[in-house]
């Protein structure tokens, strides 16, 4: 989710229309077309990167893919992931990511307090990430949240050296 | 290495002392010493004691609950590329 967002950022705020004119929806080819429609239902809007990105109607139809697969209701929900959005946007100065994750955290309901609490931590982080830096403090709560050694789904369990051996972790 | 000496817990004031006992509930861990950002915001209570409210409001939970906030603050973290 992270990764993604990054990714229709950059496009969004790296390449605006006097750089690289998105396709006008109507020229667009058919698979094109039906990617955008696709695009359209998931969000209520056409986010202009998804224009730009539809000069490549096979580009656009993966990426949208993996864009869609991040963003469902999945272990997390759809508006915790917004909100995650969001904080990348912000955190990474994105102008195009900030407002249009806002959006879609209002458009999935969340008000006005909501949205300030995202603000509040993404704001808390940004100032405990850089005073933790400029002290080069050395990590010490690591026991709270140790390494999971849980795979990507699909893949294998973490092999886990030992003196006695390796051994396999993480859920079977 | 921190820049910075980190001071022994013995060397703050009992107001921070009871603050550290505070941050074990917090994190509900039980540090066997406080966190290094701890130590470093109760340098000076007037800087620390503000920042830590105005976080610990941020993180209390209201429309999204704290553990979906621990995840807002680990991908602030993560973009920050703060290993900390």
């Amino acid at each position: 989710m992270v990764g993604v967002t990054n990714a229709l950022n950059v496009v969004a705020d790296g390449l605006p229309a006097d750089v690289l004119p998105p396709v006008p929806e109507a020229t667009a080819g058919a698979e094109a077309r039906a990617v955008l429609d696709e695009i359209r239902d998931f969000y209520g809007e056409l986010p202009a990167p998804f224009l730009t990105l539809a000069r490549d109607p096979r580009y656009l139809s993966d990426l949208w893919s993996a864009v869609r697969r991040a963003f469902d209701d999945q272990r997390l929900t759809r508006r915790l992931k917004e909100a995650l959005a969001f904080a990348v946007s912000l955190t990474s100065r994105s102008r195009f990511g900030a407002g249009f994750h806002l959006a879609q955290m209002r458009r999935l309901g969340i008000g006005d307090a909501g949205v300030m609490e995202i603000v509040g931590v993404t704001q808390m982080f940004s100032s405990y990430t850089k005073i933790a830096d400029t002290l080069q403090l050395e990590s010490d709560m690591a026991d709270i949240a140790p390494i999971d050694p849980t795979p990507a789904p699909g893949g294998q369990p973490a092999v886990v050296r030992s003196p006695a051996g390796p051994h396999r972790r993480g859920r079977q | 290495m921190p820049t910075v000496r980190l001071r022994d817990v013995s060397e703050y004031p009992e107001a921070a002392q009871k603050l550290f006992e505070l941050s074990k509930s917090w994190f509900a861990y039980d540090f066997i010493t406080p966190p290094a950002m701890s130590r470093v915001m109760a340098w000076d209570p007037e800087f620390g004691g503000p920042h830590g409210r105005a976080m610990k409001r941020a993180m209390t939970s209201g429309e999204f609950t704290r553990a979906e906030k621990e995840m807002v603050a680990a991908v602030v973290s993560g973009v920050n590329a703060c290993h900390y």
